[in-house]
């Protein structure tokens, strides 16, 4: 399966390569064979540390993660070196190894999960301190001054210097662990105490409280560092946890009312929330084409001019849309590859969503039920508020896309992801042990 | 947990399901329609990344380039350029970032390359790693025939006006000028606003350069319409030849107590001359007689035999010619007026051609077509243009009776057109023709339009070579405005084919 994975990779490349210039590209040998070293190191970490892992979402992980590493380089080339189109903003020529190096940091990142955390119930101790760690991640951006914490516009990066580092990532790991371990403790108060008013079963107004502060920190990173999509992810996923422990429909009914309503009122109160929600209901609209929705209509107009079947790797024109390398990146895909592709990709997605949430049903231990069941919907999440907010289903957001996105700690955090999946769906399928005191043949001992 | 696992999971699949439905509808259904988005900078930039083909009048055996696409220098990107500008205008028609017209517009999917006739040498160029490009289109037009075209129609002296010139035997046009008229190059500006302005001044310019007068108006034919009356009158037996004689009396008392005269209230011959005679001294009142006898409905009839009430692709396209089934005009009296190219009568200067045409071939009207033939990048020709019969108009005979008359128009010095088109002013060139003078407006308020319709007859089993059609929009006399030009237009023709 792995090998499959790189195969299509090595296709790809060679294709945007013949794509742009007619011939093959020339850092194709090394590129690819740094690519197959990585994968196989992570396939061997597997068959080592996690051998009943779920054989499946290596292979997914890395063929997303090889894919963009195609695409980032396709999209490094535009405009460089002779070949065709424009020169990307904000783009290196050397974004293909920094992205190669990621992937490598990636995987030795996911490997460390494998073995440090040999049982996933480990976690479950180290609750609140991640919890702590989680927060301080968050709260970190919104601290720092603008020159060392604002990117395109978003206020969630530390930087310095040259290096930059997009706490969020990590931050929506660490609260991952610790939503886990503070419900599987709090379950049965949160399930089962309180009123019942017209068929819905309210909470207890105490046990509110770690809704309403969740609520209110997301709603804190929404209005300090102008980031929606970090947002709604951290709070989605606390919703979906905690219908997961609880299993209350009330628990949904209020999370995704609070969410609408808090929304609504910072659309009304901030100018540039509004505005997503006027690009999004009206892109064509006046000016809006070449103003506000100028990224927006890029990219629904980059993806229709892909249409069913694409263009052909190197053969569109993504680089006319702006951020097509980080947040846009879906939409290169839809140019280049069509319909067929980017339906194969969200399969992909579906498929290592499916893969984890079907560890998360077999494993029993609660902890990691909820851990991992809580980290495939917040995927599941991601790649719906980006996917659809380029292809216009909803407001767009900008979150990075899992593995396909430039950027080191988005994939560093994606594969960290895959290593507590991997984990958990070894522990899940790993089978009963034996008992231990196997003592041979019974032999009958006629007494006398 | 499992069972709010499972409702999760459900929530997932919805999610999943909501974006492939959502890509689905933007890129196959909304994808054209985003296509068409103004400044949609894809579809643009790709418009104009490689080599449209261009188009050829190959009328005179050489090739002569109208529109090309020349790589501007530096860049990736093709201009197109018109080398004649004006001259070929109402043919080619503009390629402009927005849109095209003429020729460019007909053949759009051809020059652009993007015509699934294309896809079998588009699929190798992309494998070979060649550069697309599109077709040449090789037109059937006369490069002598319609510079002199454009040059009789710009001496005039501003006059609206337009000439077609067309090959009797195979309906191939050789030439297709109008004016006033604009000049493409103005409009190949990849500048939008530049274009906006230039685009916004050519539409409110009251001369209405844009229009194609050869094709898209329609003016009433007045006496030249008597070409389709006679032959009417011959086909169906009303007269058996040119010498019969016909009943011209000055002035004609029509049924409604309206008098019809002769132009200028002139007597025809002795009153009751041959038809041969009424048709060089044009009398109304003749074919006016001849038209009430032969009712309405007979002289639709034979209008659309001539290529009238139908619309035509040539492939420009080409708005119908008419004898209209309008209120009451199976009234005798205004069928009088229909029979000389009165009343509703509306033709195209293409028909006017078409009229001579029709006779010059012997009573057969080809269907006129301007693209000889469409050449892919790989120099195989991709279309062949074949003659096909638009209609069989009138006998042999019949066609021979009106060509005997016509030549008197021009070779009898009582014709009309004698001092105009005759042997003396042609420099030997046997031209038969037909004027028209035809009243317009309401009250005849505007100055008369000058029509001429004429060919060069053939000989010596030789096909006729030329028939050539104009109409000068308030030039007055058909002989005096509308005739020079076309005899200018067949001796620079003949003169490139001699």
């Amino acid at each position: 399966m792995l090998g499959f994975a790189v195969a299509v990779v090595l296709f790809a490349y060679s294709a945007v390569g013949l794509g742009l210039k007619g011939k093959l590209p020339p850092g194709l040998p090394v590129d690819i064979l740094v690519f197959a070293a990585v994968m196989l190191a992570a396939h061997l970490a597997v068959r080592r540390f996690a051998p009943y892992a779920d054989p499946l979402l290596l292979p997914l992980a890395g063929l997303l993660n090889g894919l963009g590493l195609v695409m980032i380089y396709r999209l490094a080339e535009s405009g460089r070196g002779g070949n065709p189109g424009l020169q990307v903003t904000d783009m290196s020529a050397s974004a293909t190894t920094t992205q190669l190096l990621y992937t490598g940091v990636g995987i030795i990142a996911m490997m460390a999960v494998l073995v440090l955390i040999r049982e996933p119930r480990v976690l479950q101790r180290y609750t609140y301190t991640l919890g702590a760690v989680g927060l301080i991640l968050l709260a970190i951006p919104a601290m720092l001054p603008a020159s060392h914490s604002v990117v395109n516009g978003a206020k969630v990066w530390i930087t310095f210097g040259s290096f930059s580092v997009e706490p969020g990532e990590f931050a929506r790991l660490a609260l991952a662990v610790f939503f886990a371990g503070y419900l599987v403790n709090k379950r049965d108060a949160l399930a089962l105490t309180g009123r019942r008013v017209l068929g819905i079963d309210l909470p207890r107004a105490r046990d509110l409280g770690p809704v309403l502060l969740a609520w209110a920190a997301s709603l804190l990173i929404l209005i300090f560092e102008t980031d929606i999509g970090t947002s709604a992810l951290f709070f989605g996923m606390f919703i979906a946890m905690l219908y997961i422990a609880t299993q209350r429909t009330s628990w949904l009914l209020i999370g995704v009312s609070l969410f609408v309503a808090g929304s609504w009122l910072t659309a009304l109160l901030f100018s540039h929330v509004m505005e997503r929600f006027t690009v999004w209901l009206h892109p064509f609209q006046g000016t809006n084409p070449t103003g506000i929705a100028y990224q927006p209509v890029q990219g629904l107009e980059g993806m229709a001019f892909g249409g069913i079947f694409g263009t052909g790797l190197g053969q569109g024109q993504p680089y006319h849309t702006p951020l097509v390398q980080s947040d846009y990146i879906f939409t290169a895909f839809g140019e280049e590859l069509g319909l067929v592709g980017i339906m194969a990709l969200l399969l992909v997605f579906g498929l290592l969503v499916q893969r984890g949430l079907r560890a998360a049903l077999a494993v029993r231990d609660p902890f990691s039920k909820l851990l991992v069941g809580g980290l495939s919907f917040v995927l599941a999440l991601q790649v719906f508020v980006i996917v659809g907010g380029v292809s216009g289903l909803i407001p767009l957001t900008g979150v990075t896309t899992p593995f396909l996105s430039e950027g080191g700690s988005s994939l560093v955090a994606s594969w960290i992801l895959i290593g507590l999946l991997i984990r958990v769906s070894d522990s899940a399928r790993k089978p009963a042990p034996q008992p231990i005191q196997d003592e041979g043949m019974t032999q009958v001992v006629r007494a006398a | 947990m499992n069972r709010g696992l499972l409702r999760i999971s459900l929530v997932c699949l919805a999610m999943f399901v909501l974006l492939l439905l959502n890509i689905n509808y933007l890129q196959a259904f909304r994808a054209s329609k985003l296509a068409a988005e103004p400044g949609n900078i894809r579809v643009f930039d790709q418009q104009f990344s490689y080599q449209r083909g261009a188009i050829i009048a190959a009328g005179d055996g050489t090739d002569a380039k109208i529109a090309e696409s020349r790589l501007i220098k530096g860049t990736d990107t093709y201009q197109r350029y018109y080398p004649q500008g004006k001259v070929y205008a109402p043919i080619t028609g503009y390629d402009t970032i927005y849109g095209q017209s003429g020729i460019e517009e007909a053949e759009n999917s051809l020059l652009a390359g993007t015509s699934s006739q294309l896809a079998v040498h588009n699929f190798t160029a992309l494998l070979t790693g060649k550069e697309k490009q599109g077709a040449t289109v090789d037109l059937t037009v006369s490069p002598a025939a319609q510079t002199a075209a454009y040059k009789a129609l710009a001496a005039d002296g501003g006059h609206s006006a337009a000439v077609v010139a067309i090959q009797p035997s195979t309906g191939a046009i050789l030439a297709l000028a109008s004016y006033p008229t604009f000049n493409p190059n103005d409009l190949t500006t990849f500048d939008g606003a530049t274009l906006n302005k230039v685009d916004h001044q050519l539409l409110t310019e009251r001369s209405q350069p844009l229009l194609n007068r050869a094709t898209q108006e329609t003016y009433p034919p007045g006496s030249s319409f008597k070409i389709v009356t006679s032959s009417a009158a011959f086909s169906e037996h009303k007269v058996a030849n040119p010498n019969t004689l016909v009943n011209a009396p000055e002035p004609l008392v029509l049924p409604n107590g309206n008098n019809l005269i002769n132009d200028g209230g002139e007597l025809c011959g002795d009153g009751h001359p041959p038809i041969i005679q009424a048709f060089w001294m044009s009398c109304n009142t003749a074919f006016g007689e001849l038209g009430m006898k032969l009712t309405a409905p007979t002289l639709r009839k034979y209008s659309s035999l001539y290529g009238m009430n139908r619309s035509l692709s040539i492939p420009l396209p080409v708005v119908p010619s008419v004898l209209p089934e309008v209120k009451g005009w199976t009234d005798p009296s205004l069928t009088a007026f229909s029979a000389i190219g009165q009343f509703n009568d509306a033709v195209t200067p293409l028909q006017e051609a078409m009229f001579a045409a029709t006779v010059a071939n012997h009573g057969t009207l080809m269907y006129p077509y301007l693209v000889q033939q469409v050449v892919g990048p790989g120099l195989s020709v991709i279309q062949q243009a074949h003659k096909r019969v638009l209609s069989r108009a009138v006998s042999p005979t019949v066609a021979g009776y009106v060509q005997s008359m016509m030549n008197q128009v021009t070779h009898n010095p009582g014709g009309t057109a004698y001092a105009t088109a005759g042997p003396q002013v042609t420099g030997g060139i046997t031209i038969d023709g037909k004027t028209g003078t035809a009243q317009n407006g309401l009250d005849n308020g505007n100055l008369d339009d000058a029509v001429f319709t004429c060919f060069v007859p053939g000989g010596n089993g030789q096909p006729s070579p030329i028939a050539v059609g104009v109409i000068v929009q308030g030039g007055g006399f058909g002989a005096d405005a509308a005739a020079p030009i076309a005899v200018q237009v067949i001796k620079a023709y003949l003169g490139a084919h001699s």
